[in-house]
Order: structure tokens, then C-alpha cells, then sequence
């Protein structure tokens, strides 16, 4: 099995496994990093959300021989502290019920929020109605990201 | 710090609660070995003052973690942050306590028996200290996790009590708080699990991973009753990283595992297996054929759920009447996380990592399937990644046991997204007729309902006696929705036919609920058309003269239900209608009331707008007005409120399974829509207080959204939609 170099979340990690292998199981299964959560593996419920240059993909659909080479953060490296103003927000806003869905949400929203600072309600739908929360926190989502917003403007 | 060893077990019984609870006690409290005192199941306090609350129920995002420890708290005068938090296992320690999660029992259920659990703990540290001190116990008061000696002002802490305490003997039937003196109980608290959660660090079942566990995929057979006449394992045994292949019999659906080094490797052996099916003989169950099948059952007599009066003759005899039918089609839970367990099946016995929403079925399922001493079946239950009744089946649990105990290595099951939406336990598919009859001056003067479903087990699939065994099943109030109307008619008449079918069926969130609660509340908005009355009096005057309905076990106040309706017409602003014609669309309101078993009353208004052409249905506002009694956690209910109602929804625009050639069709969020973000609606949810005792509110939210919006589409175009869900199709026939 070859081997393959990629960063996660500002550490070098070397990997040996099937090419084909999403980095989502890479992570999960080869890292222990279980932060990053499988809902579907087809890309369609944002529950893998990962960020590659701060912009926010689905790890399911990434294999690991395209992932080598690049640099990834996840929902544990989002900030050393729990302290994203996503992360914060969401506690504020008690987002979460059974919570599986939320690293993939909030993984979504930070890099929303790295593009737009202050995204409307539309922008919001735009990105956000691409993950599934069974759930259905939806309105504290939207809320959250509002406040998330609005405290990052001011830090 | 050595903990002496629990000798002996004393059961005491509360006066007055029939609650059961041992008393662990130490046989011999020398000094050397300091003991703690765990005075019941429920909690524990050690010498350095650390509180123990083990929490009785899972964890499914219902919020039992954060509500349960400020019962604990408020009943024991502890500080809430003092509380750790346990998860209660199956075996003698909660014999006679119920682990199981269902029927939104889980903080109603508990809140009871946890009161009396902690004020008994809390009368026995307040004898210990008043012991020690020589003084009168009504001279000292437990407080902040400490008892006080009043008038000197002396105070111990829990944990220095602990050692007498646990020698104290335990009052029969401890005093409660005054609801009045709550800090914690009935202010809004945030999720416990919230920190661990956003830093992805909560662990759900299919992130714990033990030492040497290999992961196994299932292909199981997707026909109906069918399965594996044969398999060649060569092929997927080549792939590398996996390890083995062995048929796998006790699950729904019986299968062949590839056990791998990974999620991955396991994918791709299953993709490289080569299973040929036994096809078994519903290779021409159609959903949609079964739905005519229930249709037409509907000419049969039924089995009596509920009568008083001559329904059926003032029915014939009526001026005026009014008939309809609705359809409900199968639907699948569909929680995020898909099902998983870790078996670990070793030579002293078998433990187990299920996120599970009942723990004690798993375990003596493993000791008939093991015939093992149950004391050596270890069952852990993980955070679940949502279980909506899903996760009171275990048959995920016996693949995980049934494939450890084959490869003898501990292993991870892991279903796929395809797996869980194909292999469910499914809402069945039902059909509900109602008709009424009417005077000449439109007093309504019998209502007949014909319920035609499947009978539903809650807890397992329904034995062929269990099928048939519809007096078992009006017994315990079956079907809800329409046994437990709570309206007053004249005459009434409400009847069950049972058609069976080949697909698992189980309970859904709100189970029976959504699908009668539909039929039953459109049906008023039918007839309120009809009148020409407004449907929110409508119902206030059947509800008259607002009395209690007694239905043996159940006893629906209906002062409530005219209270909690009463609220809904002001804060929705029924009474001031919407401009019917705005941006192009038609827009309307609906109505729907529900009672869950006469604990939780619950009023939603929709608002929706219709495009004219009816391509397009927008549900834009949710007004939900509840009285569950004594809100436990006012947050908590306020976001189970927004997910019952987003359930709803999601059932009420997209969701339905179907079935051609014996085979569930659906398999992912592609296929089997749920509720996305951009199609939300504003939801506003509005507690009415209350000292009732807590009535369950879980799955409370569901079955009023579908009607509502239904006759707020009726309201707005004209339309009666009887059919779910309400496509673009089913809008525009």
C-alpha cells in the first residue's frame, strides 16, 4: 500500500492506505479522529464537513491520493480552545440536541463566515441547506450564525 | 481511595410510590476504608464530596442528561455543577427500574421517582449530621451541599457525611420540595453535553472504538421475508485489510458480514462479496397496491376501539353527512447516525457499546442468544446520534454479538446510510375513514372512525397472536389519536381492521399519533368548512362543557385543551385573518390540536402561502402553544418543540418509503427527503405554566403539524389534501 503525506490541522501526518480511501475514514478510522461524523458517504448530508484552505468540503468524497499533498482542518482543530465564535454561539444559542450533525454544521458555518462576515438569511440558506440536521435545528442554526457574525465583528 | 466492598443489598420499598429501591450499605464501616453512601440506584456521594447521578434513560437528544440532574439537585440541595453524570447499565444495580426510552417518558417518567430517590438521600445526611452534632434534625437543614445547624451555625459537607449518612436508615416516604422552592427545576438550562459536542469530542456510539476491533459490514437481503441461499467470500477476502466473512442470521434481515481493519475495507469486501438470495414470497409487495389493499378493507367490520352511543343508526338517520378518507404511507426513521454497535464476545462473557434507546433488551436478548450468566453481559449505552424509536430495536445488536462470537475479536457493525433507510423497523402504512352526521341546525350528532393499519408492537415485531389480538390492542388505548379523541359527540364509534403486511413496522416518533391525528383533526376542519363555523370554535364547543374525559387509565382534561386553544388564538393572531392574496401566492392558516395520553396538550396554527398554479407549497410560520405541565427544562422544550415540529414537516412535504418487488426503494437524504434549512419556517413556541405533573413532550410536537398545514392549504386555495405527503403532484391532482 503506498503512502501518503498530508497535513491535519497544522500537524504532518504520513498514511498508509488504499488510494481510494475518503479522507472522512482516514480520519475516523487510521487518525482516531472521530470528531468528523458519517451520515450518508454520498456527499449529500454535510455531516463529514471538513476545511481545505478554510473553505468547506464534504470529506466523504475526497480520496486519500487527492487529499496527500494538502492541508486539512477538522472540527477538533477548528480552535485549540472551543473558542470559534461558531463554537461559542452554538452553546449560546444551545444549538444542539442530539448533536451528531453539529461538527459538519459548524465546520459549514465557519467557512461561511470566513467569506461572508455577515451573511444574510438567504446566504445562510445558500450554504447551510446542503447539510441535514434530523433534528431539526434549524432555527437555532441560523440563529447562531447570526450571533457568531456579529461577535466576530467585534473581535 | 478503597471503597469497601458493598456487602449486602436491603430493599425497602417508599411508602405510597410502590418504587422499589435497594440500599447499598456497608456491612462494616471500619475506619481505615472510608465508605460512600449510595442509598439507592439512582446516586452516590463520596467522602470528597463528589455527587454521582446515574442517569436512568438514554441520551438521544431529547436532553434527559441536562434535565434529570437538576431534579437530582433541586430534591438533594446540591449545586448543580456538583453533579456528575453516570450512565445507568442493565443488571441488579436498576433491576426494577426502567432503562428503556420511549413513549417521551424519559424526564416525565423519571421525575418522580428521582424526587424521592434524592429527598431520602437528603433526610439521611440531615439525621447524620444531626447525630454527630446530638441535636434535633428539625434544627438542621440541608442546603447547598452541606447541612447547617441553625442556630450555631454549624455546617458539614455531604462528602464528611457521607460515611454516617450511609448508616442512617432510610425514611419511608421522604418529604418533597414545594415546586415553588425549585432553583433548578423549571428554568432553562443549556446542554449539558453543548462543550463536548462543538468540539467534536461527544462520543457516539459509532466513534468508540476498543482495543483489537475490527469493523463488519453487512449485505443483507433486500427482499422482504427473503434470504441468503448462497455466498462466495473469495473475492472480498482478497481485498486487503479484510479479515473475514461469515453469514450473519440474527437480524432483520439475515446477511453476509465482511469483518475488515477498517470502515473502508469493509465497504469494499461487501462490494466484492457474491450473494445470491433466497427472494421469499413478497417479491410482489407493492406499496402502493397496498395502500388500495387498505382501502379496501375498509368494507370490513372493525374491531370496537371506542362506542357509546348508536353511531351507526343516527349516522343513516342524519340530515346531513359528511365522509372522508386519508392515507399515511410508510416512513423511515432516518437518524443521522446510522445503526452501529461494538460485541465484544470474549471467554468470560460479552460486552457490549450499543447506542441503544433500550439497553435491557439488548442484554437479556445476549444472554438467551449466549446462554450466558446475565452477571457477565456488559451493555454500555453510548450517545445516539438521534433514535426517534429506531433504537428500541436490537437487532443491530444481535448482528454485533453474532459476528464477535464468529470471528472471536471484538467488532464494530457498521450500517451504511442505504443500510439504515432500507433495513428499518417502519411507520406502517394506514388508511383512516371518518364520517359524520348531522341535525338540521348542524349539531353533530355521531362520529364514526375506521382505522385500517397494522397493529404495531412497540417494543420487537408483533407475534402472529399479537397481530390478532386486537383486544390487547384497543386495551392499551390503540390506535392513539383515535381511541383518546377528546371531543364530546353524541354518539361515537371508533373501529380497527388489521391488515397485515411483510414489512417491520415499529414506532416512529409519536407513533400512532401521526397518522390518526391527521385524519381526525382534517376531519374537523372538514366539518367546520361545512358549518361555515370558524374551526378553532369548533373545537373550544365540542371540547364543552370542559370536563375531564374519563378513558379508565387515561383522564383528558379538557379545561386544559380549551385553555391551551385559547392561548393559540392569540398568539397566532387567529383572529385577525391573513390577506389571502400577497406576492403573487394564496395564503391560508390551519389548525390542529393533539392530547398525548391526557398528559400534554398541544395547539399549532401554520401559516402557509400556495403559488397559484399549486407547483409550490411554502409552510412559513408554526405558532405551537403548549401545556406538558411542569416544564422540567423550558429550553429543552422549547427545542424539542422546533425538532417535533421540523419532524412533522418532514413528513408532512417529503417523507414516504415505498416498496416495489418486495424492496424498499429509498436509501439516502437524496431519495428520502427531509427538512432542509431553506424550507424552515419561522416556529414559535409558547410554554403555558403549569403545576400539573410533567406529561411526556418528545414526540408530543408531531402529529398536529400535518393536519395544520393541510388545512392551512385548504384555507388558502381551497384544496383538502387527505393524501401525505403533500407533493407538488398530490397538491395539483
Amino acid at each position: 500500500m503506498p503512502t501518503f503525506v498530508l497535513t491535519i490541522n497544522g500537524r504532518s501526518r504520513r498514511v498508509t492506505a488504499d488510494p481510494e480511501m475518503p479522507l472522512l475514514w482516514v480520519l475516523r478510522d487510521l487518525l482516531r479522529m472521530t470528531g468528523t461524523k458519517y451520515g450518508c458517504g454520498v456527499g449529500v448530508c454535510g455531516a463529514c464537513t471538513v476545511h481545505e484552505n478554510n473553505a468547506a468540503v464534504r470529506s466523504c468524497q475526497i480520496p486519500l491520493s487527492k487529499a496527500a499533498g494538502k492541508s486539512y482542518t477538522t472540527i477538533e482543530g477548528l480552535s485549540p480552545d472551543g473558542g470559534h465564535p461558531c463554537q461559542k454561539a452554538w452553546i449560546d444559542e444551545d444549538v444542539a440536541q442530539c448533536g451528531y450533525c453539529q461538527p459538519g454544521m459548524i465546520m459549514a458555518a465557519a467557512a461561511l463566515l470566513t467569506q461572508t462576515t455577515n451573511p444574510t438569511d438567504q446566504q445562510i440558506d445558500a450554504v447551510m441547506s446542503d447539510l441535514v440536521c434530523r433534528c431539526g435545528t434549524y432555527q437555532r442554526i441560523r440563529r447562531a450564525i447570526h450571533l457568531a457574525a456579529r461577535q466576530g465583528r467585534k473581535a | 481511595m478503597k471503597l469497601s466492598r458493598r456487602a449486602f443489598l436491603q430493599t425497602a420499598t417508599l411508602a405510597g410510590t410502590g418504587l422499589a429501591i435497594r440500599f447499598h450499605l456497608p456491612a462494616a464501616a471500619d475506619a481505615a476504608s472510608p465508605v460512600f453512601f449510595e442509598p439507592n440506584a439512582y446516586l452516590r456521594i463520596t467522602p470528597n464530596n463528589v455527587v454521582t447521578l446515574w442517569v436512568t434513560r438514554s441520551e438521544m437528544g431529547q436532553g434527559v442528561r441536562t434535565s434529570l440532574p437538576a431534579v437530582l439537585a433541586d430534591e438533594l440541595e446540591v449545586d448543580l455543577a456538583r453533579v456528575k453524570l453516570e450512565q445507568a447499565m442493565p443488571g441488579v444495580r436498576f433491576k426494577g427500574i426502567r432503562l428503556r426510552t420511549s413513549g417521551s417518558g424519559s424526564s416525565s417518567g423519571t421525575f418522580l421517582a428521582l424526587r424521592r430517590a434524592a429527598a431520602s438521600a437528603r433526610e439521611m445526611l440531615v439525621s447524620a449530621a444531626a447525630e454527630k452534632w446530638g441535636v434535633d434534625r428539625a434544627s438542621c437543614r440541608a442546603q447547598s451541599g452541606s447541612v447547617v445547624h441553625l442556630s450555631s451555625g454549624r455546617k458539614l459537607t455531604y462528602g464528611e457525611l457521607a460515611e454516617r449518612a450511609s448508616r442512617q436508615s432510610a425514611p419511608g416516604d421522604p418529604p418533597l420540595k414545594n415546586s415553588h422552592d425549585f432553583r433548578f427545576v423549571g428554568k432553562s438550562l443549556k446542554r449539558v453535553d453543548g462543550p463536548a459536542i462543538v468540539r467534536g469530542q461527544a462520543l457516539y456510539g459509532i466513534d468508540i472504538r476498543v482495543p483489537g476491533m475490527l469493523v463488519a459490514m453487512v449485505e443483507r437481503c433486500p427482499f422482504l421475508g427473503g434470504k441468503v441461499a448462497t455466498f462466495n467470500g473469495s473475492k472480498a477476502l482478497a481485498i486487503p485489510g479484510v479479515r473475514h466473512v461469515v453469514p450473519v442470521k440474527s437480524g432483520i434481515s439475515t446477511g453476509v458480514a465482511v469483518v475488515a481493519e477498517t470502515t473502508w475495507s469493509a465497504l469494499k469486501g461487501r462490494e466484492a462479496l457474491s450473494v445470491q438470495w433466497e427472494e421469499g414470497p413478497n417479491t410482489d409487495f407493492d406499496s402502493d397496491r397496498f395502500a388500495q389493499s387498505l382501502r379496501t378493507a375498509l368494507t370490513q367490520e372493525g374491531y370496537p376501539i371506542r362506542r357509546h352511543g348508536s353511531a351507526d343508526k343516527l349516522l343513516a338517520t342524519a340530515t346531513k353527512r359528511l365522509e372522508a378518507v386519508y392515507d399515511f404511507p410508510f416512513q423511515a426513521h432516518a437518524p443521522l447516525e446510522t445503526m452501529n454497535c461494538i460485541a465484544d464476545v470474549h471467554r468470560d462473557g460479552c460486552e457490549v457499546w450499543a447506542p441503544s434507546q433500550t439497553p435491557e433488551t439488548a442484554q437479556t436478548d445476549i444472554v438467551k442468544m449466549l446462554g450466558l450468566p446475565p452477571e457477565t453481559v456488559k451493555v454500555h449505552t453510548t450517545l445516539m446520534g438521534g433514535g426517534f424509536g429506531r433504537r428500541l430495536f436490537v437487532d443491530y445488536v444481535h448482528e454485533a454479538v453474532e459476528i464477535s462470537k464468529a470471528v472471536s475479536k471484538p467488532i464494530q457493525v457498521v450500517w451504511t446510510r442505504t443500510d439504515d433507510t432500507r433495513h428499518g423497523f417502519f411507520h406502517p402504512a394506514s388508511v383512516n375513514q371518518l364520517a359524520a352526521g348531522f341535525a338540521a341546525d348542524g349539531h353533530i350528532l355521531a362520529w364514526v372512525h375506521k382505522c385500517v393499519g397494522s397493529p404495531l408492537s412497540m417494543f420487537g415485531l408483533p407475534t402472529e397472536e399479537e397481530k390478532k389480538d386486537l383486544q390487547r390492542y384497543a386495551k392499551e388505548g390503540s390506535p392513539w389519536g383515535a381511541f383518546d379523541n377528546p371531543y364530546n359527540f353524541r354518539a361515537m364509534k371508533v373501529d380497527y381492521v388489521s391488515v397485515d403486511n411483510p414489512v417491520p413496522t415499529g414506532s416512529w416518533r409519536a407513533v400512532e399519533y401521526p397518522a390518526t391525528v391527521f385524519a381526525r383533526e382534517s376531519f374537523i376542519d372538514e366539518i367546520a368548512h361545512f358549518l361555515g363555523k370558524d374551526p378553532l370554535q369548533l373545537r373550544i364547543d365540542l371540547l364543552q362543557p370542559g370536563d375531564i374525559l374519563d378513558l379508565g387509565d387515561q383522564k383528558i382534561d379538557r379545561r386544559r385543551m380549551i385553555r391551551v386553544l385559547e392561548a393559540v388564538r392569540e398568539k397566532s393572531g387567529w383572529s385577525n385573518p391573513l390577506a389571502r392574496d400577497a406576492q403573487n401566492r394564496r395564503w391560508g392558516r390551519g389548525l390542529a390540536i393533539n392530547i398525548y395520553h391526557a398528559g400534554s396538550y398541544i395547539a399549532q396554527v401554520a401559516e402557509v402561502s400556495v403559488a397559484r398554479d399549486l407547483s409550490d407549497l411554502r409552510v412559513h410560520r408554526i405558532v405551537c402553544v403548549v401545556d406538558c405541565g411542569l416544564a422540567i427544562n423550558p429550553a429543552g422544550l422549547e427545542g424539542q418543540a422546533e425538532s417535533g415540529i421540523t419532524w412533522g414537516l418532514s413528513a408532512t412535504l417529503h417523507g414516504k418509503i415505498d416498496f416495489r418487488g418486495g424492496r424498499a426503494v429509498q436509501g439516502t437524504y437524496g431519495d428520502f427527503r427531509v427538512m432542509r434549512m431553506n424550507e424552515m419556517p419561522v416556529i414559535e413556541t409558547h410554554i403555558l405554566p403549569s403545576d400539573a405533573r410533567p406529561g411526556g413532550f418528545g414526540e408530543h410536537p408531531v402529529p398536529p403539524v400535518a393536519p395544520a398545514v393541510a388545512n392551512a392549504v385548504c384555507a388558502a386555495v381551497g384544496k383538502r389534501v387527505r393524501k401525505l405527503p403533500i407533493t407538488p403532484a398530490e397538491l395539483s391532482s
